[in-house]
């Protein structure tokens, strides 16, 4: 039998600024993960790092350890790629006063 | 010996099939009609179960508020911060579907079929649903309702298509009163044009206006003591697709009178001929996340 795989959309045309976070995913059964993280529209201001975080239950959150860029451009693409996560899974970002993107968020999980 | 009548052939091969059902341990809680279309039981994947996402032309800035915030089913085993994995029933697995936390958020999972003959439809599942554990309280009100509906269209060659929307929802709660009882409703929205190639149009058919209570529909579950229990109830939906009237409906130990009950009708759609779609929903009525969690599912017919 092939192993399972999903994409899951976890955040579609949002428009993020300041304390922005993707909404709880599990995905316990995946040995794998790759956030990617798309501009929908022309982002403004500067673009900030972003991180994923784990958690033991989906409501207290630390960090994995990965970071990226988010996108500085509209349709640009960026991506994490995790292992050993647990259960649950988001991607966080924080940005300055006056920034914000929109984006499109997508998990592709494998078993 | 005498050889039997095509009534008796009929009534042994229907004997043999039920004997041949409750045989088997993944089929035995269900009572499918005599053809099986899916069954789901999460252990397998998602089954077909994805976003319901709405419609759009030219940008996603046209897709209606009420589907712009659906997003992606999960598969989960149902882990609690105070006692780990629930677990479904046969597997470690259970569909959920989760809202936003934000009052009367809601969220909408779809498996999508057509038919191939105009008869009877039985929807089985088994489900629970709870709030995010986020308080130490009871919290029985916080979930507004879970619910499912059907998306149906008649075949193009059909003289009386419509495009048919059977809805139910179990509602648990509205602003904080406790009122556990079924609902149905028989209103969309405003069909809305969308872009400027007169292709597309959308409706917010989950809107939270127009839910009729079902006659006797009180109902109330096992929610159980604290938020991290949960049990799983059966529900069954009869639907005639010839008719495109519902014919039974049952919710563990009930049956209810669905008489009365009347789908959404609208004017059939250029696309959508001989459409079988499915539809799970949950809804918060508080800040905080709604989960439906579905064990598994048997879709089945006469055909």
């Amino acid at each position: 039998m092939l192993p399972e795989n999903i994409t899951a959309i976890i955040a579609r045309n949002e428009r993020w600024s300041g304390d922005a976070a993707s909404e709880p995913y599990e995905a316990g059964w995946a040995r794998e993960a790759v956030f990617f993280i798309r501009a929908l529209k022309q982002p403004i201001g500067a673009s900030p790092r972003g991180w994923v975080e784990i958690s033991p239950d989906g409501m207290h959150w630390m960090r994995e350890g990965t970071e990226f860029d988010m996108p500085a451009e509209v349709d640009g693409l960026t991506s994490a790629r995790v292992q050993h996560f647990g259960n649950w899974l988001r991607v966080v970002t924080q940005f300055a006063q006056g920034a914000e993107c929109t984006v499109l968020i997508t998990l592709h999980l494998k078993a | 010996m005498a050889s039997s009548t095509p009534s008796q052939m009929a009534d042994m091969t229907e004997s043999l099939r039920i004997a041949l059902l409750r045989a088997d341990p993944a089929l035995s809680r269900f009572d499918p009609l005599p053809r099986i279309l899916s069954f789901d039981d999460f252990s397998r994947g998602h089954c077909g179960w994805s976003q319901l996402v709405g419609n759009y032309e030219d940008t996603l800035d046209a897709m209606l508020p009420g589907y712009a915030q659906h997003s992606s089913a999960m598969i989960s085993t149902l882990g609690h911060w105070d006692a780990g994995s629930h677990g479904g029933m046969d597997s470690s697995y259970a569909l959920k579907i989760a809202t936003r936390p934000k009052p009367g958020a809601q969220n909408v999972a779809i498996k999508r079929h057509t038919f191939r003959k105009r008869g009877p439809i039985r929807f089985e599942i088994y489900f629970t649903f709870k709030p995010e554990a986020s308080e130490l309280k009871l919290s029985e009100t916080d979930v507004r309702s879970v619910g499912f509906l059907f998306d149906l269209q008649g075949g193009d060659r059909d003289s009386d298509s419509e495009r048919v929307m059977p809805h139910l929802r179990f509602l648990n709660a509205e602003n904080g009163k406790f009122l556990q009882k079924w609902q149905y409703k028989r209103e969309t929205t405003e069909i809305k044009p969308l872009g400027t190639d007169d292709k597309t149009v959308s409706h917010y058919h989950l809107a939270p206006e127009g839910w009729l209570d079902l006659p006797d529909g009180e109902q109330k579950l096992c929610y159980n003591e604290i938020p991290t229990k949960v049990n799983w109830s059966y529900l069954r939906f009869d639907f005639d697709l010839e008719k495109m009237q519902a014919t039974g409906m049952q919710c563990n130990d009930r049956t209810f009178d669905v008489s009365g009950f009347e789908p959404i009708r609208i004017p059939a759609m250029k696309n959508l001929w001989c459409m079988l779609n499915f539809c799970l929903f949950a809804e918060t009525d508080v800040a905080k996340r709604a989960f439906l969690y579905v064990d598994s599912i048997c879709i089945s017919g006469d055909f």
